[in-house]
C-alpha cells in the first residue's frame, strides 16, 4: 500500500482479530469482546548494513552466545483505551493494548 | 408581595378544543379560583400583557368576571383559522390565554395577580357530528391534569367537569356526573352546575391526597351509558404545625480525644409535621433557624450547631413530615489542656409558623476533659535480627490513646539514654529512627542505618523516646530498648545493585534475596492461589505484615524500592485492579516491579522448588 513509507517494511502489516476479553489472558472475568490489532510480517527489506553485519557475525559465531535482536515488526502507535465492565460490575481500562500503526524498528 | 391574597387556581393549566363554526356566546371552559377567606370573592380577567403582544385572537373570547366562564365573542369561521395558523401544523393550532384572578375589592389589580394558562386547540375543521364522536370524549378531557387544593382553606367549587364544546355536539343526550370513593371524602358534585365542590377544609397532616372515581352518565334515546375515570386530588401543605421534641431535650456531650475542627457531637431531633422542600433550598434552609443562647465568647467562637433535615413518613402516621437533626460542631481545635463543663442552650425557631410556640429550646450538657500526654507503658522492648536491612520496621510506639486522637498533633523523636558514653558507642545510635504514622498519632521505629548492626558494641541500644504535643508543647518520655540478636552479615555481602524484593518473580530467588526493609535479612514470598485477579496475588516482599497490604505506610514511602506494590504511582501492566491512590489493589498471577514500574502476569512456568543446592545457599548465606 502507498501509505507504507519506503523502507518501513512492506511485509509488516497491521492485522486484526476479534476476541473475547478473557482470551487476552489478563485474568479479567467478563463477557465483553474486542477487536485486537497486531503487527506481523517480515522486515527483510528494511535491513541496513548494521543488520547484515550482525547476521554475519552471528553465523560465523564471532559473537559468543549473544544474539542481538534484529529488525522486527512492532507497533509504533497504539489504539485508544478500551474500557469494559467485568462480571462483578467493576470497570477496567486497558491502555496500549492494541496496535494502531506498525513499522520495522 | 401580597399579590395573591390567598387566591389560587387548583389547576396549573386548563385545556380544551374549539372548532370552526363554534358560535358566539357559547361557553368554552370554566376556571375556578380557591379562596382563603370568604370575603375574597374572586374577580377574573383575561390577561395578555405577559405574552409578547396582545394576541390576534384576544377579541374572540371574553370571561365572566364572577363565574370564571370563558365564552366565544364571535362565531369562528375558516378565515379565522388562516389568520392565526402557522404553516407547520396545517390542521390545528394552539391558542394560549391567560386568566388572572384577584379579590373583587382589588379588581383593578387583577392582571398582576395569580394567573393560569388556558390552552385551546383550534382545529381547522367543524366539530365532529354526534355519530362520529366517541362517548368518553363527551365526558372527559383527552389528557387530564391532577388538581390540587391547599389545606385549611374555605370550601367551594374547584372544577367544572362539563366539556362545553363537546357536550353540545349531541343535544339529545343528557350528560350528568357523579363522584364516588371508597371512604367518605370532602368532595361532592353539584348536579346543577356539574362542578366538583370541596365541602370542608382539608388537613394535609391527616391525608395528603384523595382518590376519587368520576362517573359520567350519558342517557341516549334508548340506553344509559356509564363511563368512569379516576381523579387524584393533591393536598398542598402550609406551615401550620409547630416544632416539637420527642422525649428528651437535653443531650450529654463528652469531648475528649476527638477535638479537631469540624468534629460533631450529639444528636438531637426536632420534629415538624409540615413538609420542607429540598428544591427551594434557600427558602427551606432559612425556614428553621437556631440561636446559641450564651454570652460566653469562648463558647461562641468554639461551637456551632449543625442543622440537617430530612423527610420522613412512617413516624408521622404515613404522611410526610420533617425531621431536623442538630449536632454540636467544633469551629476550631480545642487544645489538650482545656477543661470545662457547661450547659449550652440553643433555640430552634420555625420562622414560618404563624401560631404561638413556634420555637423549642434544646440543651447540650458539654464536658470537655483534658487529654494527658503520657506513656503508661513504662519501657518499650524490641528484639530484632542483626541481619535486618535498612527500613525494616521494628515496632510501633504510641502515647496513651494516640490512636483515638483527632485534632491533637504528636511528634516523636529519639534521644540518647545515657549521655556519658563514648563517641564510638554514640555512633551506634544512628541505627534506629522513629517516624510519625501518616494516619494516626502513633510512631514507627525503623532501622535507619545497618552499619552499626555489625559492631558488637551496638547490640543493645537504649533510647529515650520523646513524644511532644505540638500546640502546647507538652512532653512525655519513655525508654526504648532495642536488642539486635543473632549473627550479622559479613561486609562482603553488601554491594548488591538493586535492593528491591519486588523484582523477584519466583519463590526461590525471592527467599534468598536481601531486600530493602527486610527485618530478617531475607525477602518473603506470598503465594497466591487464585487463577483470577485477586488481592492475594503472588509477590515478593520485605515483610508480609506490612507489604503488600494495600497501604503505602510512612516507612514504605521513604523509598520506592521497599514496597512498590503498595506505593507505585505508575500505570501497572497486566491484569490488575489499581489501589485507591497508589499501588496495586489486586493482581493477576504474580506481580513484580522494577523500580516504580509494576507488572502482573500469570506465570505458567513450574515453580522452582528449593532443592538441596538452593538450601545450601540459604544456609551458608
Amino acid at each position: 500500500r502507498d501509505e507504507l513509507i519506503k523502507g518501513q517494511g512492506r511485509g509488516c502489516l497491521l492485522k486484526e482479530i476479534h476476541l473475547n476479553v478473557t482470551d487476552l489472558g489478563l485474568g479479567y472475568q467478563t463477557k465483553e469482546e474486542l477487536i485486537f490489532r497486531y503487527c506481523s510480517g517480515p522486515c527483510y527489506d528494511s535491513e541496513t548494513n548494521y543488520d547484515k553485519i550482525l547476521n554475519n557475525l552471528t553465523q560465523n559465531k564471532k559473537l559468543d552466545k549473544e544474539s542481538p535482536s534484529q529488525t522486527c515488526c512492532r507497533p509504533i502507535a497504539f489504539d485508544d483505551d478500551l474500557s469494559f465492565l467485568d462480571d462483578s460490575l467493576e470497570y477496567h481500562t486497558l491502555k496500549k493494548h492494541s496496535a494502531k500503526k506498525c513499522a520495522c524498528v | 408581595w401580597e399579590g395573591s391574597w390567598g387566591l389560587y387556581f387548583p389547576q396549573t393549566t386548563y385545556s380544551d378544543c374549539i372548532y370552526v363554526g363554534q358560535a358566539a356566546g357559547t361557553p368554552v371552559l370554566q376556571v375556578h379560583a380557591m379562596q382563603e377567606k370568604a370575603s375574597e370573592q374572586p374577580y377574573f380577567c383575561l390577561y395578555w400583557r405577559q405574552l409578547q403582544k396582545t394576541a390576534l385572537y384576544a377579541s374572540w373570547f371574553h370571561i365572566d368576571a364572577v363565574t370564571g366562564m370563558i365564552y366565544m365573542n364571535k362565531t369562528l369561521d375558516w378565515t379565522d383559522f388562516e389568520s392565526i395558523s402557522s404553516s407547520r401544523v396545517p390542521h390545528a393550532t394552539r391558542l394560549i390565554l391567560k386568566v388572572a384572578a384577584a379579590p373583587i375589592s382589588q379588581k383593578m389589580l387583577c392582571s398582576q395577580s395569580a394567573n393560569v394558562e388556558v390552552s385551546l386547540t383550534f382545529f381547522n375543521s367543524t366539530a365532529p357530528t354526534c355519530g362520529q364522536i366517541k362517548l368518553d370524549r363527551l365526558c372527559f378531557p383527552d389528557r387530564d391534569t391532577n388538581p390540587h387544593i391547599k389545606e385549611n382553606r374555605i370550601p367551594g367549587p374547584m372544577r367544572q367537569l362539563r366539556r362545553f364544546t363537546h357536550a353540545d355536539i349531541c343535544p339529545n343526550y343528557t350528560i350528568s356526573y357523579r363522584v364516588e370513593s371508597e371512604t367518605p371524602v370532602p368532595f361532592v358534585l353539584n348536579g346543577t352546575t356539574s362542578e366538583l365542590v370541596v365541602t370542608a377544609p382539608v388537613d394535609r397532616e391527616e391525608k395528603e391526597f384523595y382518590r376519587l372515581v368520576l362517573m359520567c352518565l350519558i342517557k341516549t334515546e334508548d340506553t344509559m351509558h356509564t363511563l368512569v375515570t379516576p381523579m387524584h386530588i393533591n393536598i398542598f401543605d402550609e406551615d401550620d404545625s409547630p416544632p416539637y421534641v420527642n422525649g428528651t431535650d437535653t443531650e450529654d456531650v463528652l469531648i475528649e480525644f476527638s477535638r479537631s475542627k469540624g468534629a460533631a457531637f450529639g444528636n438531637m431531633f426536632v420534629y415538624d409535621r409540615d413538609t420542607t422542600s429540598t428544591y427551594h433550598k434557600e427558602q427551606s434552609q432559612n425556614k428553621y433557624v437556631w440561636t446559641l443562647l450564651t454570652n460566653d465568647s469562648w463558647i461562641n467562637d468554639t461551637f456551632t450547631i449543625q442543622q440537617n433535615f430530612s423527610e420522613e413518613k412512617p413516624i408521622f402516621g404515613n404522611v410526610r413530615g420533617t425531621v431536623y437533626k442538630y449536632k454540636l460542631r467544633l469551629n476550631k481545635n480545642i487544645s489538650v489542656d482545656e477543661r470545662r463543663s457547661f450547659q449550652l442552650d440553643f433555640l430552634v425557631n420555625d420562622t414560618t409558623f404563624r401560631g404561638p410556640e413556634g420555637t423549642v429550646m434544646l440543651h447540650f450538657n458539654v464536658t470537655i476533659l483534658p487529654v494527658p500526654i503520657t506513656f503508661s507503658n513504662i519501657t518499650y522492648f524490641f528484639v530484632l535480627s542483626r541481619k535486618s536491612m535498612t527500613y525494616a520496621q521494628i515496632g510501633k510506639v504510641c502515647v496513651d490513646n494516640c490512636l483515638k486522637f483527632k485534632g491533637i498533633e504528636i511528634a516523636y523523636h529519639l534521644e540518647l539514654g545515657d549521655r556519658n558514653i563514648s563517641a564510638n558507642v554514640q555512633s551506634c545510635y544512628t541505627a534506629v529512627n522513629v517516624a510519625r504514622n501518616l494516619e494516626d498519632m502513633s510512631g514507627v521505629l525503623y532501622v535507619n542505618d545497618t552499619e552499626p548492626l555489625r559492631r558488637p558494641e551496638c547490640q543493645e541500644l537504649q533510647f529515650v523516646l520523646v513524644a511532644q504535643e505540638q500546640h502546647k508543647e507538652l512532653q512525655a518520655k519513655t525508654i526504648v530498648i532495642i536488642i539486635f540478636e543473632g549473627e550479622a552479615y559479613p561486609l562482603s555481602m553488601e554491594g548488591q545493585r538493586s535492593l528491591a524484593c519486588a523484582e523477584k518473580r519466583q519463590r526461590g530467588e525471592c527467599e534468598t534475596f536481601r531486600g530493602l526493609g527486610t527485618p530478617t535479612g531475607r525477602c518473603q514470598w506470598r503465594q497466591g492461589t487464585e487463577k483470577v485477579i485477586s488481592e492475594n496475588y503472588s509477590t515478593c516482599s520485605p515483610d508480609l505484615r506490612t507489604c503488600p497490604d494495600g497501604y503505602c505506610d510512612v516507612i514504605e514511602s521513604k523509598n520506592i524500592s521497599i514496597c512498590p506494590q503498595d506505593c507505585t504511582h505508575e500505570p501497572i501492566i497486566g491484569g490488575h485492579e489499581r489501589g485507591l491512590m497508589l499501588g496495586i489493589k489486586a493482581g493477576h498471577g504474580t506481580c513484580y516491579c522494577y523500580s516504580e514500574k509494576c507488572f502482573c502476569e500469570q506465570d505458567d512456568m513450574k515453580e522452582e522448588i528449593c532443592d538441596d543446592m538452593c538450601k545450601t545457599v540459604i544456609a551458608t548465606a
